[in-house]
């Protein structure tokens, strides 16, 4: 179990097609979807799950807090439509480090007791090291599968608590859900962590989703990526509604995604990893987080309709997005992407940590098509400089502002 | 014109109530009144100067309430048998577009002496092989920052006419207008999103269940529902005939307001299909 007191940092990996060539770009108008995948090349995919499991097997031995896999389907951004596959594997190549998986899409293919049944799985197989996630997926995931998004966020609370129940209330027992009906649920196995693996789940800022993720005392992970000033406000928001219903916010019940490259000086970070970052935003976030393009990271309904007038209020149609930046100023202002020293990347990281509360950070060291040696080396030197002083930094903060306190969010190993 | 909220089983429906003389029940489309502007269309203006017009909002569209109970179509064609109670129509003539067409259809074979006429235009419902309904959700979000060319090129014959441009314009128009359309998204993703996508593939064996006649209006470029969609159910519906529009793409009572009325008017008045 983590020190509650300090941050968690986790190394995230997407899974990108790294062989776009030059054309991309110009030839196509969107990553996800529609992206022809005759553009994959059996020749070049060989070996390339295994590239990348070694790199976040790699964050185990680094000591971080854990690994994060997520999934997304028919798209270059990340090939991983079965992330429980991969944290299966690293069951066997990781030993001490969390594995996250940030989401199963509930809404999408089964029905909710199989990803039950898998994620105890995964727990036994990892001795109760699993984090699970749930996510009800957005526009290219409603447009890849066909599914209904207003629907889908009725039928995705309702999957968690059939989870919940599955893995807390003794077997056998049924349940009768507007939704789902099962008359048995039973699953063997049962997870290894009670009363059950830490839940979290992805948000983007609707109110009504941190009020379902506040009253069960699970782990709000935003998942809209962006500057200081947004995450200060979904802090603070999500702090609000944890007051509201009787609790005390602690920063390791918030979670946010960034990418880094870590070198030297700021100026070899700036010539190792251009390339790729360069990849990252104009070909992977190509169709999401990118004003060019087909744009499907939202899906009718997604939102109640008050949620979406605010949405309209607060937002400018045609508005620059990360995956539009030209250059490294752009890069800079968009507050995501931090690449530089390791005092650069402290500092920047710092910020969140310091005046957002956000106590878990969730870091993308695999970036576009950046090879695995510089994978393995930005990696590495942010373990060795930076991971240490965020820790040490933290634990007086968190120690100072919050008290020391264990928070219900995280599950106790007993077996 | 007037609107005033109706009373269906607890739940608040707007109604929106024009003209005098037989009354029509329309029920409405997804870029339509209620859903695209809060008053009528020239159409519905050329409706009411002939007819009593009443065309109540579908739930969450307008000001009616939502329903979470209305998951599929089936839920929908219930809370219209509903809808009738509750305005006293005991069989009613039907003016149907694009979703609302399906709608009527659906409402006729299940309860075929509530429907007296039934006027289709471009009606969803059906999905014959070869002529698959066009994915309405995806093609609304904008490209390039705000580009909506792909969603007036399903709704519209033009889709750089001015008429198209003036209902699916590029960028943001108002936000009364942006959450409208948003809301008429989220109606249609709650009864057509799953597959099947905004059709029903048990329909077409139950068209034999209509009684009324029925007339069939499409716009030939309609590449949102094809043309093919509306053939079927000429051929299938016991007394129907179809209308075709050259030129015209799915949202003809907008592209072809007074041609729509010449048909529409006399079989609603006389039953007859010309």
């Amino acid at each position: 179990m983590s020190d509650m007191d300090q941050v968690a940092v986790f190394s995230w990996h997407f899974m990108p097609w790294p062989y776009l060539d030059e054309n991309f770009d110009r030839d196509h108008e969107s990553g996800w979807i529609t992206v022809p995948n005759s553009l994959f090349d059996r020749k070049k995919a060989v070996g390339l799950y295994q590239e990348y499991l070694d790199e976040l097997a790699a964050a185990d031995d680094l000591g971080f807090d854990g690994v994060v896999l997520n999934e997304h389907h028919q798209n270059i951004y990340g090939i991983m439509p079965a992330p429980n596959l991969l944290a299966a594997a690293l069951t066997q190549t990781t030993k001490k480090c969390k594995l996250v998986v940030l989401g199963n899409l509930l809404p999408l293919n089964f029905r909710p007791l199989r990803v039950a049944e898998e994620y105890a799985m995964l727990d036994c197989m990892s001795n109760g090291r699993v984090v699970a996630g749930f996510a009800p997926g957005g526009g290219h995931e409603s447009y890849s599968y066909s599914y209904s998004m207003p629907l889908a966020r009725e039928r995705f609370w309702e999957g968690v608590d059939l989870i919940v129940q599955a893995w807390t209330k003794p077997g056998p027992t049924s349940f009768e859900g507007k939704h789902y009906s099962m008359r048995y649920v039973n699953p063997w196995p049962q997870p290894l962590q009670t009363p059950h693996p830490p839940i979290w789940i992805p948000g983007s800022n609707s109110v009504e989703t941190m009020y379902e993720v506040a009253r069960r005392d699970f782990c709000y992970f935003l998942s809209t990526r962006g500057k200081l000033s947004g995450a200060k406000r979904s802090a603070r928001r999500f702090g609000e509604v944890v007051g509201e219903i009787g609790k005390d916010f602690h920063p390791r019940q918030m979670g946010l995604l960034f990418s880094v490259y870590v070198a030297e000086t700021d100026e070899a970070a700036r010539e190792e990893s251009g390339e790729a970052v360069f990849y990252f935003t104009r070909n992977c976030l190509k169709g999401h987080q990118r004003r060019k393009g087909r744009r499907l990271t939202m899906a009718p309904g997604g939102l109640s309709p008050s949620s979406w007038q605010l949405y309209l209020e607060n937002s400018v149609v045609g508005a620059k997005m990360l995956g539009d930046a030209e250059d490294w100023k752009d890069i800079d202002e968009m507050g995501s992407i931090f690449v530089g020293s390791p005092d650069t990347v402290f500092d920047k990281l710092w910020e969140f940590v310091s005046e957002a509360d956000i106590g878990n950070l969730l870091i993308q060291f695999h970036i576009g098509n950046l090879s695995k040696e510089k994978t393995l080396k930005s990696q590495q030197l942010f373990a060795e400089k930076v991971l240490p002083r965020l820790r040490a930094e933290s634990k007086k903060l968190f120690t100072r502002k919050f008290g020391r306190k264990t928070i219900d969010a995280e599950a106790v190993v007993t077996a | 014109m007037t609107t005033r909220i109706v009373d269906v089983r607890g739940k608040k429906v707007e109604l929106l109530e024009s003209g005098s003389g037989e009354p029509v029940l329309y029920l409405h489309d997804m870029w339509d009144l209620h859903t695209a502007q809060g008053g009528m269309f020239p159409f519905h203006e050329q409706l009411a100067a002939k007819f009593k017009l009443m065309a109540p909002a579908h739930p969450g569209c307008g000001e009616s309430d939502s329903i979470k109970s209305i998951a599929d179509m089936d839920d929908l064609a219930f809370h219209y048998l509903d809808v009738l109670d509750a305005l006293n129509l005991s069989s009613a003539a039907i003016v149907g577009v694009g979703l609302g067409g399906w709608l009527g259809v659906e409402i006729a074979v299940r309860n075929p002496e509530r429907v007296s006429r039934l006027a289709l235009v471009g009606a969803a419902g059906l999905q014959m092989p070869g002529a698959q309904v066009a994915d309405i959700f995806m093609y609304s979000q904008h490209r390039d920052g705000g580009v909506m060319r792909d969603l007036r090129n399903l709704l519209f014959g033009d889709a750089d006419g001015a008429l198209a441009n003036s209902i699916v314009p590029d960028g943001r128009t108002n936000i009364p207008d942006e959450v409208r359309r948003y809301k008429s998204l989220t109606l249609a993703g709650r009864v057509g999103w799953e597959p099947p996508y905004l059709h029903n593939r048990k329909l077409l064996g139950r068209l034999h269940r209509v009684a009324c006649p029925a007339l069939l209006i499409w716009g030939e470029e309609d590449r949102f529902v094809p043309l093919a969609n509306g053939r079927a159910y000429a051929q299938n519906l016991p007394k129907a005939t179809l209308k075709t529009l050259p030129g015209c793409g799915h949202s003809a009572i907008l592209e072809a307001p007074e041609q729509c009325m010449d048909w529409i008017a006399p079989f609603l008045k006389t039953g007859a299909l010309g």
